[in-house]
């Protein structure tokens, strides 16, 4: 599709009827899990400025999630903080350079990644089409809410400053900040970029490259599970939770992003419900969706949002 | 400080591959058909190599009268093994063979060492007989061997593409007639260490603070992995260097005395700064280096004219 069609595109993901409920059921479900975290000094990756900790909590399902936490070793007694959130197959970084800029990060490895897949472990491929034909046991449920409870983790540190937390991450980072913006008000500031898991059933019309392509290669030994599977990713598609985002949002995506369309970036943008929002599409750029110099931008957002100052790009 | 190359480094490195040799492959190759399509079919390759220690791979197959090109990923620094690099499109494996390789401690090599990231880059890197690198280098060696092994290859069309291990792959064993290397983790990497905060080389700064009397065992370690030492002993017809972009640690300025070393014909690429533009040169050039006239149909969709 030439670029300039791809904000014209019509998405075809409708949000189920009973999606709210779906999610209230799933979020109750996990406030009965005590988050028993454990914040283990690392001294190999400590450093003069930056103090990092290993974490682990529970969450549903009672699975271990691991993360790291760093924080600037010269600090407020309040400090804002940001979430960090990780791609498909990336291993989870340690977020030093968020606290070099002054905030506590914590950067989350949800079920399955390195370090948080003791209990559940689909492998890559495989999370994406992980039990997808069931949404109460479909990959991405736990999932999710790993990441939500890395927000009950920054609420409970002393250090943190509760009305003051952000959250970002590119790619499927990008989508987890879009459905986290959603579902924790909690959040004041959200940074998205090249959104995955927004338009999945889109996605896989669009592009043929991994990881959308492991929904083609399910689909393609099991088409008889094709409602199923549609059935189960519209309670997972960002698109369907952005109508709920409020806070202030900024979303970056490549026009000639080979992983995640374009199309469904612009997809997603427009049912963003926060009054606030602003998209930045860059063209001639693929995955990266401009990362060279959208990072000023975000770190200008964030300073704005959760510093309350402003710096200059 | 930049360590200078250890006189007895063809020792260290004849020594590893004798090692290696010690182990006969013994390919177990399993059908997947969940990713096998009407243009391709993949295998899962369990292999052998050095310790003993059992490795996987993912090999795609075109459907079709071979000899096909070859594209070999050797092991990347990651967790994940991928059967082609995210992002390349599927129908890459109906005009190339692939061979994606989890070196040790990778998913689906991660039994018995499971290697974290952050950390495998300083694993035993105090003691270089003990380097992780040194097992993961033969992993590599490995894994072309066994490539050029199979019958479906065109063995004067075969492209190992990847991070440094592409070219120390290139340099320890036959097979490889172009190579696509992306210095990441080896190039004179205890001076440029501390000029970053970044990872992976943040991984060297981190395990220097806390151990400074390993500095010079690092730094010896070090030596014995870098892409100077291994640079000469290239014998691929020709090289794409991807450099990173321009006043970046690793860009084309930065790299002049590799493109130096290098015995064939080199073409260095700066980075763009964009994964389209840098993606889209080197699948044109891999292509082009392979007769394969119609690229844009083997290009992702948003990538095409």
């Amino acid at each position: 599709m030439p670029n300039a069609l791809a904000g014209n595109y019509q998405s075809t993901v409708r949000k189920p009827d009973d999606f709210d409920a779906f999610w209230d059921a799933v979020l109750r479900q996990a406030s009965g899990v005590a988050l028993e975290p454990e914040v283990i000094p690392d001294p190999l990756r400590t450093s003069e400025d930056v103090e990092v900790f290993q974490v682990f909590y529970t969450s549903i399902d009672q699975v271990r999630v691991a993360a790291w936490y760093c924080r600037p070793a010269r600090r407020a007694e309040r400090t804002p903080a940001i979430m960090v959130l990780p791609g498909y197959q990336m291993d989870p970084p340690i977020p030093k350079e968020w606290a070099r800029k002054g905030y506590v990060a914590l950067s989350v490895a949800p079920r399955g990644k390195l370090r948080s897949n003791r209990q559940f472990n689909p492998g890559y491929p495989n999370l994406l089409t992980h039990n997808i034909v069931d949404r109460h046991t479909y990959a991405y449920r736990g999932f999710y809410v790993d990441t939500w409870r890395g927000i009950d983790f920054l609420l409970s540190r002393p250090e943190v400053d509760p009305a003051r937390l952000g959250v970002t991450g590119s790619s499927q980072g990008g989508g987890l900040t879009i459905t986290t913006a959603a579902m924790r008000s909690e959040v004041r500031a959200a940074a998205a970029g090249a959104p995955y898991l927004c338009g999945f059933t889109d996605a896989i019309e669009l592009t043929h490259t991994y990881p959308y392509e492991e929904i083609t290669d399910y689909l393609r030994l099991h088409p008889e599970r094709r409602a199923a599977v549609e059935e189960t990713l519209a309670y997972f598609d960002g698109i369907c939770f952005a109508d709920r985002i409020a806070c202030p949002i900024i979303v970056n995506i490549g026009l000639q992003d080979n992983v995640c369309p374009p199309e469904t970036g612009y997809a997603l943008y427009g049912r963003v419900g926060a009054a606030d929002k602003r998209l930045y599409p860059y063209d001639g750029h693929g995955h990266d969706a401009g990362r060279a110099r959208h990072s000023a931008v975000v770190d200008q957002f964030f300073a704005r949002h959760l510093l309350g100052r402003e710096v200059s790009q | 400080m930049i360590e200078p190359t250890p006189a007895d480094i063809r020792a260290y490195w004849q020594e590893t591959l004798a090692a290696l040799a010690q182990y006969p492959a013994r390919p177990e190759i399993e059908l997947l058909p969940l990713r096998s399509t009407a243009f391709a079919t993949l295998l899962g390759v369990r292999l052998t190599s050095l310790g003993p220690y059992r490795l996987f791979g993912y090999l795609s197959i075109p459907t079709g009268a071979g000899p096909f090109p070859a594209i070999y990923y050797p092991p990347k620094y990651q967790s994940v093994l991928e059967i082609i690099p995210q992002g390349t499109a599927n129908l890459q494996r109906s005009r190339y063979v692939t061979f994606a390789l989890a070196g040790r401690g990778q998913r689906h090599a991660d039994s018995p060492y499971a290697a974290m990231f952050p950390g495998l880059l300083t694993e035993g890197i105090d003691h270089a007989a003990a380097y992780v690198f040194r097992g993961i280098v033969a992993d590599s060696v490995r894994g072309l061997e066994y490539l050029v092994t199979r019958p479906e290859v065109d063995s004067a069309r075969v492209v190992v593409a990847g991070n440094d291990l592409a070219l120390i792959t290139a340099a320890l064993t036959p097979g490889a007639t172009r190579v696509v290397t992306t210095p990441t983790l080896f190039y004179k990497t205890a001076a440029l260490a501390p000029k970053t905060q970044a990872y992976p080389l943040e991984e060297i700064n981190d395990y220097v603070r806390t151990y400074p009397e390993r500095a010079a065992a690092v730094r010896r370690t070090l030596a014995y992995c870098d892409l100077l030492g291994f640079a000469p002993r290239v014998t691929a017809a020709t090289t794409l260097l991807m450099a990173g972009a321009p006043g970046s640690l690793l860009d084309g300025g930065a790299l002049q005395p590799l493109v130096a070393a290098l015995r064939g014909p080199v073409t260095v690429y700066e980075s763009q700064q964009s994964l389209y533009k840098d993606g889209l040169y080197a699948e044109r050039w891999m292509a082009a280096q392979c007769d394969i006239a119609d690229v844009q149909s083997i290009l992702p969709e948003h990538w095409r004219d």
